[in-house]
């Protein structure tokens, strides 16, 4: 394997686990269910993005990188419909959203 | 290879961890439902960051069949809300 | 002839997928052909071949956008997740949806729950209920955006 892909798929790793803990951040920090919910579908998956890119760049054949890249739209389609599973029970259940500051 | 992986992998097991907190903390039971989604994009990460680090590309598709089933049950899942509809959820 | 069509290619599609998941061995082609096989029946049985007309311009168009569109949305949301100051501005908008209702709208809602800032909270009748981060971005352009790159995959040209 050459050095270049080596140090390319170390980099998304990396750049994959920063995503993570963004969007462990944002579940933490965030005001309200849907901003959770904003940092979830977007950072974590955008992390799994990276780290299936980084893993399939080391794989030892084609076939192995497309089975890791396919992972990568089921798990969107996954988390794009449990996002609007809990967002709409919310709104049901009458939770408001958070407003920001200033209008308060 | 590159040794990232493990350390890596409990990097994201960590964050599993972390998000916890917030389903302790709630407050509404929809934010304790945020920690399910963390640990199915969490999981498939972990999951295949350990198969490349242990050599054990068995977990590969132990992560894609987590995956598979993740879409499956979501489609079933918004399809009933869909069809259901909740007239019967009354404001707390 | 629209039949034949439809299952050579989910056959082939079937079958890339089988070499995918075999990680590109070949001794059990055998079963998978036969799997293949049930597999493109099932297809044609459960999604007419009339049903369905992906235009594969469209569906490039539309992998391209969604992949730029992703990687802007985890960074805009990361940025604002670690910052020191939050600096959000939510609101719930709701905007009209011209895609016709079932598959299309809740593609329409799925991207939208992971292009930048918007969230999806409700498919209704004639309108879709968005969250977003900042109403101060031009929430209602970037939806019209991606609802004609759904229509141009579905071959429903405006």
């Amino acid at each position: 394997m050459s050095a270049v892909l080596e140090v390319a798929s170390a980099l998304l790793l990396v750049a994959g686990a920063a995503f993570y803990l963004a969007g462990t951040v944002g579940l933490l920090r965030f005001p309200d269910v849907y901003a959770r919910l904003h940092a979830l579908t977007k950072a974590d998956n955008l992390g799994l993005g990276c780290v299936v890119l980084g893993l399939s760049l080391q794989a030892e054949s084609l076939a192995v990188a497309v089975k890791l890249l396919l992972i990568w739209p089921l798990v969107l389609a996954a988390s794009a419909t449990l996002s609007y599973s809990i967002a709409r029970r919310a709104d049901r259940l009458g939770i408001t959203p958070w407003q920001g500051k200033e209008d308060r | 290879m590159t040794a990232l992986e493990w350390p890596l992998a409990l990097f994201l097991l960590a964050n599993l961890l972390a998000a916890l907190l917030r389903a302790a903390r709630g407050p509404t039971a929809a934010d304790r439902m945020l920690v399910a989604l963390l640990f199915g994009t969490g999981g498939v990460g972990i999951l295949l960051l350990l198969g490349r680090a242990g050599g054990n590309p068995a977990l590969v598709d132990a992560a894609l069949v987590l995956a598979l089933l993740a879409a499956i049950a979501g489609a079933a899942f918004a399809r009933r809300a869909w069809t259901d509809g909740d007239a019967d959820e009354r404001r707390p | 002839m629209t039949v034949i069509a439809a299952a050579l290619w989910r056959g082939v599609a079937f079958a890339l997928l089988w070499w995918t998941l075999a990680e590109g061995r070949t001794e059990n082609w055998g079963l998978g052909l036969a799997i293949i096989g049930l597999a493109t029946l099932a297809s044609l049985r459960l999604l007419p071949a009339t049903a369905l007309r992906l235009s594969p311009r469209g569906l490039l168009g539309f992998g391209t956008f969604f992949l730029v569109q992703s990687i802007r949305a985890g960074t805009q949301v990361a940025i604002m997740a670690l910052r020191h100051r939050l600096d959000l501005a939510p609101a719930m908008l709701e905007l009209p949806i011209t895609l016709p209702p079932g598959a299309a709208r809740i593609w329409l809602a799925n991207t939208l729950s992971l292009l930048p800032g918007t969230l999806s909270v409700d498919i209704g009748a004639t309108h879709l209920r968005l969250h977003v981060l900042d109403r101060r971005l031009p929430i209602a352009h970037e939806v019209a955006q991606v609802e004609a790159r759904i229509a141009a995959v579905l071959g429903m040209e405006k």
